[in-house]
């Protein structure tokens, strides 16, 4: 009898937790049509207008440049891809960093190498799937959430 | 190999572009940056032929960036492209007619401006040859054609000059229309200081103070008083609009200065275009226009006192008794009284019919009497049916056959009326013809 009561409430909890799982919102564009340059404060945080989004980049400026306050005052450039996944990148960076949102946080997905000397002038631009990011007129690259697809110099 | 393909159509159509390649948000930049170029220019122009040119840059401006609408329909925020293209044109059309207006507003102001000027400056020799008529009066009340002339000649240069003082203020808020509740702060200061500059105030007192004077040193007949009545309700009227919208243009503007006056019996503070004396905060527009309303209270009382004082000296003179009258009412009593003390004593009426009422009365006073603010048509039209149905009286020439124009609304009070109404100048000529009295007879409005 204890068994089969078990075994009832465990089948009960294994519908509903399913149900509750399976909702899902397909076709999600999260591209924002253009890149937004967002300028470091004194405190180290970025914050986007349009969007609403602002986030601490102190750490990025230690694993970009080792030094935590390397940012301060600089102009980075954000985008957030169709998938849903924010490229930031700036002047004298060697990568583009893509991150995934989760709870009051942006995780890093991949630190994507572009340049070995640093870029000087990048720019992001939307092209779905792909990020293309552009450094002067020499450079223009394509790039995914974790890799590029197509460098041409 | 999914991959591949979107990849390789990208790079075929940026290859068949043939274009440098070029950041998005650089895009969006040039454009914002052009588009906040126009606006600035054309909130800065200020002649019609540069908004022109600028309507044939935002034409370049559309068509340079017409091949990325899509994109910029979507960065653009909160705005499309093709929104925000049009806001430009908005703006540019907006920017013509307010520049359009301003010149051709600017035109008419500097005409107007003339145009008081000229105005006040006649005005200033009118007040000379003022002081100079009072002079001659005094000086020919011997002679009573001299006199007469004289007191043409007066109100005539009376009437002239309330015509340009009202002519004056018309000028000064004719180009802002008749709301003043809409006029910006800034053209409200504007017109209280042309109000200002043109001594609106004072003339305006001076001209009511010069009716004051005029009624004081003035033997006046029975027939002057209709157009002196009628003069002073025009003028009243005028003032009482004038004081309104002076009352609103004080609202914003400083206090006018101030100072006094000793034209006229009356030595009221008036306004004055002297130097400005600052009146304590209690001192508002309303208080200086009741230094105006004064001395039109004192002309309007002289007014009505000469009036029915004259009428009365003419019942004294022609020795009939009549119970004493000050207003219309009280006339209209009186007379009814005596025609019913008439018909009851059998006295003969004809010494009150034909001499007093219809070769003086209905001849001189008639016109003044048939005011409403004196006794009103109607009721002059009343009397004058029971004065001819006297017993006695022929009724072949009873009076109230010669009165059909009159309406038969009730009698006024003995206060003036606000609003003008003229009497029907045809049947008072068609009255007047076969009577017409030869001598001097003059008219404030023949000036």
């Amino acid at each position: 009898m204890t068994r089969s009561l078990t075994f009832c409430l465990a089948t009960a909890s294994l519908i509903v937790l399913s149900s509750c799982s399976s909702l899902k919102l397909e076709r999600v564009d999260f591209g924002w049509p253009v890149e937004s340059v967002v300028t470091v404060s004194n405190t180290n945080t970025i914050e986007e207008i349009r969007y609403s989004v602002s986030a601490g980049v102190a750490g990025l400026a230690q694993e970009e440049f080792q030094d935590s306050t390397a940012l301060r005052g600089a102009k980075l450039r954000l985008l957030r891809s169709s998938e849903g996944y924010y490229f930031l990148t700036g002047p004298r960076f060697k990568h583009v960093y893509v991150f995934s949102p989760g709870p009051s946080s942006l995780a890093l997905n991949k630190a994507i190498p572009v340049s070995e000397s640093g870029l000087r002038n990048p720019a992001l631009n939307q092209r779905p799937p792909y990020v293309e990011l552009l450094d002067g007129d020499a450079v223009r690259t394509l790039l995914t959430s974790d890799d590029i697809v197509e460098a041409k110099k | 190999m999914n991959r591949l393909i979107p990849l390789a159509l990208l790079c075929a159509a940026l290859c068949a572009a043939g274009k440098a390649q070029r950041s998005d948000y650089a895009l969006k930049a040039d454009f914002e940056e052009r588009y906040r170029h126009i606006a600035a220019r054309l909130d800065s122009a200020s002649q019609t032929e540069e908004i022109d040119s600028l309507r044939g840059e935002i034409g370049t401006l559309e068509k340079e960036y017409a091949p990325h609408h899509e994109f910029l329909d979507k960065a653009l925020y909160p705005l499309t492209f093709s929104e925000s293209i049009a806001r430009l044109r908005s703006l540019q059309v907006l920017t013509y007619d307010r520049v359009y207006l301003i010149r051709t507003q600017g035109v008419k102001l500097s005409e107007l401006e003339a145009r008081i000027t000229s105005l006040t400056t006649r005005l200033d020799s009118l007040t000379a040859q003022r002081d100079q008529l009072f002079g001659e009066l005094q000086e020919s009340r011997k002679s009573l054609s001299t006199l007469r002339e004289a007191v043409k000649r007066l109100t005539a240069n009376l009437a002239a000059k309330d015509r340009l003082i009202f002519a004056l203020v018309d000028t000064i808020f004719l180009p802002y229309g008749k709301d003043l509740h809409q006029v910006a702060d800034a053209q409200k200061e504007a017109i209280g200081q042309r109000l200002e500059k043109a001594n609106v105030l004072s003339r305006v007192y001076e001209i009511a103070a010069d009716n004051v004077k005029f009624l004081d040193v003035t033997q006046l007949q029975g027939k002057d008083y209709g157009n002196l009545i009628e003069q002073y309700e025009a003028f009243n009227g005028r003032w009482t609009a004038l004081k309104g919208k002076m009352t609103d243009v004080a609202a914003t503007s400083a206090p006018l200065p101030t100072g006094t006056t000793g034209t006229g019996s009356s030595k009221t503070p008036v306004v004055r275009g002297g130097p400005r004396e600052v009146r304590g905060a209690t001192e508002t527009a309303a208080a200086q226009a009741a230094h105006v309303d004064s001395v039109l209270a004192e002309w309007h009382a002289k007014l009505k006192s000469g009036f029915w004082g004259g009428l009365q000296k003419e019942f004294t003179q022609a020795g009939i008794s009549v119970a004493p009258f000050n207003d219309g009412p009280s006339f209209s009593s009186s007379i009814r009284s005596y025609v019913s003390s008439l018909a009851s004593s059998k006295q003969d009426p004809q010494p009150f019919v034909e001499t007093l009422w219809r070769q003086k009365i209905d001849r001189d006073w008639r016109e003044g009497l048939s005011r409403d603010a004196m006794l009103g048509k109607a009721e002059y039209a009343s009397l004058d049916r029971l004065v001819g149905s006297s017993p006695g009286i022929p009724s072949t020439r009873r009076l109230s056959s010669i009165s059909p124009g009159y309406s038969s609304s009730l009698p006024r009070s003995g206060s003036f009326s606000s609003g003008r109404k003229r009497n029907p100048r045809s049947l008072r000529q068609r009255r007047r013809a076969p009577q017409a009295a030869p001598g001097v007879y003059f008219s404030r409005g023949s000036a």
